[in-house]
């Protein structure tokens, strides 16, 4: 499943439906708000594209580490310091194709799919990875 | 020809979320940037440099596909086409 939701991930959802009695190795990436200096962030999608694109890179995923599942959830909104923004779970049969698989998307989630992120503090805010405008 | 404008990000905050512009047809990319850039100051700052020369941060779709802001500004836009302006990817 892909989901960009403005609600609580639940990684025990995620593992639950990404088991199968084919796989061997279930492997987990959650993505979490790093105190930066500031005391939350907000987080923005193109959401149409953003889905389009996550839909591509885990079809990617899947086919190239043969992955047995595959799930994908990026919270959109406000989060503060230490909350979830990104879930990743792949399951396959063996440990190396589940870690490959969910590098794999994680490293091209970022790359490619629609998201921002704005740092915000009681002094100033700033857009992740902007040198202006 | 109609065209819809989607602005994310900082580019958001310039332009609001979505804003339809009615251009002639035949009209480029670059004729619509164009013309948001006279309509609004602050998007003809945070999107050209001195020498109105689109700046490297501004990333651009045509129905949600990515095109080449080095090779693909002159390219033709059609009726109901939309266009989405923003700054580098930052998920994850």
């Amino acid at each position: 499943m892909i989901q960009i939701t403005e609600t609580e991930i639940s990684l025990d959802e995620m593992i639950k439906r990404a088991r199968s009695k084919d796989a061997g190795a279930m492997v987990t990436f959650l993505g979490t708000v790093r105190d930066d200096g500031m005391e939350r962030i907000e987080v923005e999608a193109f959401r149409e594209a953003a889905l389009m694109e996550l839909e591509a890179i885990q079809e990617e995923a899947m086919s190239r580490f043969h992955l047995i599942a595959a799930e994908v959830v990026h919270r959109t909104g406000t989060l503060a310091v230490g909350e979830s923004i990104l879930a990743i779970v792949c399951s396959a049969a063996h440990r190396e194709e589940a870690f490959s698989g969910c590098r794999y998307i994680i490293e091209e989630l970022k790359k490619r799919a629609p998201l921002w992120k704005k740092e915000l503090g009681e002094k100033c805010e700033r857009w992740v990875g902007q040198t202006s405008t | 020809m109609r065209i819809m404008v989607l602005a994310f990000a900082s580019f958001r905050e310039i332009l609001g979320k979505e804003r339809v512009l009615f251009l002639k047809e035949s009209a480029t990319v670059s004729d619509l940037l164009e013309e948001l850039a006279a309509a609004r100051p602050a998007f003809k700052e945070a999107a050209f440099d001195d020498t109105g020369t689109l700046r490297d941060y501004v990333l651009l779709m045509v129905n949600r596909k990515r095109i080449d802001p080095t090779q693909d500004l002159s390219r033709p836009l059609q009726e109901g086409d939309e266009l989405a302006i923003f700054p580098p990817l930052a998920g994850g």
